[in-house]
């Protein structure tokens, strides 16, 4: 089972120049998850096929008769880029074996929205992981809803967040109180034979090109959850879709981890933050930029900044696992 | 027996309330003089991107047979007025889910009315302003841009001003009354009511003839159907690119064909070439991939296909290298790098006049902070803008 050997970006400078998703689509001013396709393939290089499930990142590069794709592509329904992914690894080597294709290796990249991977698509993310005979990538890239169809709430829209099935309410409070995040680490857990997991955000291109690579260089199914500021869905400025993605890090309420044949480490200024060497920025900040948030109270406010001082305060592995030991308690 | 259509065209998400309530307003209106209307976005605007331009319609009918006719055509073929809520749409639009540019008075019908609300002079409106084969009138109310966002809506009356406008070229539609009684029971607002009608008095109409205003290209290619597409091909994929135009060094990414986007951008990212350290950051961390890096390694900004987020100028670790000015300065989509190579002396001129014209002018692309828009509302004179 051999792939690409991709060799690490060192330096912005050692960015390589080709460009495998262009301009040509349709999405937002300020898109972070375009820039997000635009990285990873860039990253992954042209032997790359490229499978969409359905969402903005489909709908709006892949409209009538014009893409912004230089590599294949092909859309696939909205729960099945785990599939998709395994179906055509499993294709690309069956034709291989068989003579009928020059056996080489070919990354094979599935990616899938916040709708597509963190709630209906999230059974066949699973599934793909647990076969190791096939190479795979399975990036979720996470813009907090369902952005497309002009933001419904999503499984990993965050507490109290506007969308359009969650308003706040003109005579009660309505908001969103579901709050489920940590879609990397949950398929982590489960599947010891899948050797790389990740998370990423844009703001860190480099960072990010460079985790792709790596999951494509290992081998196996592998995943990479982005988290991509929408300027649309968030109401903000656009201009401030690369600003709004480093203070989602620096305050610690998005963590950039990797997780190698199951050895963690934190990466960038969450590992700063996880060594004590860097004091996280308090949330308000982050929440006072984005319009999704303008009815918040100071309560709110309060809730919000104290549940994400719970993840690294009290969890077991702080801001990204709640999973604790303990062997001293037996309720047998 | 007659129906009346009117069209907001508008830019996606940042003007998407404010559109709705003028055609929601109009309908409204109607129903005070007993007519029947509807108010409905465009469907294949839909779902909307930030900047990317959409439109809104309302038709009025005298009853509810004739007005079940006219929407039998799906959307309207022709308007009586054409309201345009930003001025820089006024070059032409090239819509998510259509191909190729369409001028703004495309559907405006002979001896119609285009309504702009800008601060600028109709002779340099029509500059932009595609010339039609029929005349027609040029309104102007004057003021800026009103641009929030999903959310949080900027209440700075342009909504009923444009209503107010409305009643004074397009007396048939509805009358000042009806949109003055329309608006004190949607808004509850008499200062509302106070800003329509003050629209409606000081509203500047300018006949426009037949050739009148700009011969630009408007951009447009083969629709290919099912039969005509290649096979096993639904889109065909974009040319890898080469070098700086085409030459060995640096890199020109492909680009798609059909789709440019430029017509999405209110404001451009102009480049001090001089001080610039080369970091790459503008090229990396631009999601429309619209940066050329020439072979001396410096990034061209490519404007047919930049769409003017302002990335570019927020990620920029030199002060005053990136500065994103307002599209109103520009008339075409031209090489600043070519300009700078051909004449170094007279872009350094350019760029020093056009990036202080900038700095007095303001971003208004959304959302910065809670509140913003009641500071802003408050220093302007709640809503009042009519006269900046």
């Amino acid at each position: 089972m051999t792939t690409q050997q991709l060799r690490p970006i060192r330096g912005v400078h050692n960015a390589p120049l080709e460009e495998f998703y262009t301009s040509g689509h349709r999405t937002c001013q300020g898109c972070e998850s375009a820039l997000v396709l635009r990285l990873m393939v860039k990253a992954a290089g042209p032997r790359t096929i490229v499978l969409g499930s359905t969402g903005c990142m489909y709908v709006a590069n892949t409209t009538y008769y014009s893409t912004p794709w230089v590599v294949p592509w092909m859309h696939t329904q909205l729960g099945s880029s785990g599939s998709a992914a395994t179906g055509t690894a499993a294709g690309l080597k069956a034709l291989m074996q068989k003579g009928k294709m020059r056996d080489e290796p070919i990354n094979v990249i599935s990616f899938c929205g916040d709708g597509g991977g963190v709630d209906m698509g999230l059974s066949a993310i699973s599934a793909s992981l647990t076969h190791p005979e096939y190479n795979h990538l399975v990036l979720l890239y996470d813009n907090e809803s369902y952005a497309n169809t002009d933001i419904q709430a999503s499984g990993s829209s965050p507490w109290g967040a506007n969308t359009t099935f969650s308003p706040p309410g003109r005579e009660r409070r309505i908001m969103n109180t579901r709050w489920k995040k940590n879609t990397a680490i949950m398929l982590a857990h489960g599947h010891p034979k899948s050797r790389y997991f990740a998370t990423g955000c844009p703001s860190y291109s480099l960072d990010l090109m460079n985790k792709v690579r790596k999951a494509l260089t290992i081998g196996g199914p592998t995943f990479i959850h982005t988290f991509d500021p929408c300027p649309k869905g968030w109401d903000y400025d656009p201009k401030y879709s690369h600003e709004l993605g480093m203070m989602a890090v620096e305050a610690g309420l998005w963590v950039q981890w990797e997780m190698e044949d199951g050895k963690l480490t934190y990466n960038g200024p969450s590992r700063m933050i996880a060594t004590g060497r860097r004091k996280r920025r308090p949330v308000v900040e982050y929440l006072k930029r984005q319009g999704r948030f303008a009815h918040f109270t100071e309560e709110d406010i309060a809730y919000f900044q104290a549940q994400v001082d719970e993840m690294w305060e009290k969890w077991g592995t702080p801001g990204i696992s709640s999973v604790k030991l303990d062997l001293t308690g037996d309720r047998a | 027996m007659t129906t009346y259509a009117v069209e907001v065209v508008y830019r996606g998400v940042f003007q998407k309330t404010l559109s709705r309530n003028i055609c929601r307003g109009i309908v409204l209106a109607a129903h005070k003089e007993g007519k029947v209307g509807t108010a409905f976005g465009r469907y294949g605007d839909s779902p909307e991107r930030n900047g990317v331009p959409a439109k809104y319609f309302a038709v009025v009918a005298d009853d509810r047979i004739e007005l079940e006719e006219s929407l039998a055509k799906y959307e309207p073929k022709e308007v009586d007025v054409t309201i345009c809520a930003d001025d820089t749409l006024c070059r032409g639009l090239e819509s998510w889910g259509w191909y190729g540019l369409q001028a703004i008075n495309a559907l405006t019908k002979e001896n119609g009315t285009l309504i702009v609300t800008s601060k600028q002079t109709p002779e340099s409106l029509l500059e932009d302003i595609h010339r039609t084969d029929t005349p027609y009138n040029l309104a102007i109310l004057s003021g800026p841009a009103s641009f929030s966002g999903l959310w949080v809506y900027k209440d700075d009356h342009t909504d009923v001003r444009i209503l107010g406008a409305l009643a004074k070229v397009l007396p048939g539609l509805v009358g000042l009354e009806s949109y003055c009684q329309a608006i004190e029971e949607q808004w509850k607002s008499g200062a509302k009511v106070v800003s329509a009608r003050r629209s409606y008095e000081q509203l500047h109409v300018r006949p426009v003839e037949p050739g009148e205003g700009s011969s630009a290209p408007r951009f447009s290619f083969e629709k290919p159907g099912w039969e005509e597409m290649k096979e096993a091909l639904v889109v065909q994929g974009v040319a890898k690119g080469a070098g700086f135009r085409g030459g060995d060094g640096g890199f020109q990414a492909g680009r798609s064909e059909v789709f440019k986007k430029f017509s999405t951008r209110t404001m451009r990212p102009v480049i001090n070439f001089e001080i610039c350290t080369k970091c790459t950051l503008c090229w990396l961390q631009c999601p429309d991939t619209c940066f050329d890096v020439t072979p001396d390694g410096l990034y061209d900004v490519n404007t047919e296909a930049c769409c003017g987020c302002g990335v570019c100028e927020d990620v920029c670790p030199v002060p005053d290298c990136i500065t994103m000015v307002g599209e109103e300065h520009f008339k075409d989509n031209f090489s600043q790098y070519d300009w700078y190579q051909r004449d170094k002396e007279g872009y350094r001129q350019w760029l020093k006049g056009i990036t202080a014209a900038q700095s007095a002018q303001k971003r208004s692309h959304g959302l910065h902070h809670w509140g913003q828009y009641q500071e802003e509302l408050a220093a302007a004179g709640r809503g009042d803008n009519d006269d900046n």
